[in-house]
């Protein structure tokens, strides 16, 4: 019986990922009040951090809330857009 | 109709008349009246780069579920409650644990009610302006607004 060798070949790479940003858009209708609550309770912000983001989604109209890693971007997507947040998911530049 | 703090850290609403349990029905009504729901919104935010096309497939018919669960149990409290009542006076006992699907409720209505009529900032809009139809979708969000603040100060926080 012939011997077959194997030889495997292992070629590595490491690339970082380009983080991607949750953001957080103003609207008219949720409370300003129930905007802090929610960014505490999901990300476990302190209220005093939390009130600083939520006046940027009321001033500037849209404020970056979590920037990191892909999939876990998008579960903080859908737990804010399960609050009603308007809520997007966008590669950082 | 009025609305007030219970000690045991929920909210009671009480219901004077057949016209206050209409308003509290009017809840599930007024969330529903879009002809785009809530979730597909909420999804059409995401961009294609983002990956809409598999949040419209994947992420929005669970928010969709979650959305109508919430108005389905509100929906059947104040039923029942109305039904108990005769349409008369009576009380609905908005728990703690019941909280957020109640402010979440009040929220589809008004998120539906802005979409439709776009009434934008309404601290700054005067109702007399409105035509009927209008003004009485505006009062209805102002309603709805005011129990959310309620909730959140005593129930939910």
């Amino acid at each position: 019986m012939a011997e077959i060798e194997t030889l495997t070949l292992t070629n590595e790479e490491t690339s970082t990922d380009v983080p991607w940003n949750v953001v957080v858009h103003d609207d008219p209708v949720n409370l300003m009040q129930y905007v802090t609550f929610v960014l505490i309770k999901i990300f476990g912000y302190s209220s005093k951090k939390a009130t600083i983001l939520m006046l940027q989604v009321h001033q500037q109209g849209r404020s970056i809330v979590w920037s990191g890693e892909r999939e876990k971007a998008e579960f903080y997507v859908q737990q804010l857009q399960s609050h009603q947040l308007k809520t997007s998911l966008e590669k950082a530049e | 109709m009025k609305a007030m703090p219970t000690l045991e850290g929920g909210l009671r609403i009480d219901s004077e008349d057949l016209a206050d349990w209409e308003v509290l029905r009017s809840i599930t009504i007024d969330a529903t009246a879009c002809d785009t729901d809530l979730a597909n919104r909420l999804g059409s935010i995401i961009s294609p780069e983002a990956g809409r096309e598999d949040w419209q497939e994947f992420v929005v018919p669970d928010l969709r579920e979650a959305f109508q669960d919430e108005l389905t149990q509100i929906g059947a409290t104040i039923e029942a409650a109305m039904f108990e009542a005769d349409g008369g006076p009576g009380s609905i006992w908005i728990t703690r644990e019941d909280g957020f699907a109640w402010y979440s409720s009040f929220n589809q209505a008004r998120l539906a009610l802005e979409e439709q009529f776009a009434f934008g900032d309404s601290e700054s809009l005067s109702p007399k302006g409105l035509t009927t139809h209008r003004r009485s979708a505006f009062i209805r969000s102002r309603f709805y607004c005011a129990i959310q603040g309620l909730l959140l100060e005593h129930v939910i926080k």
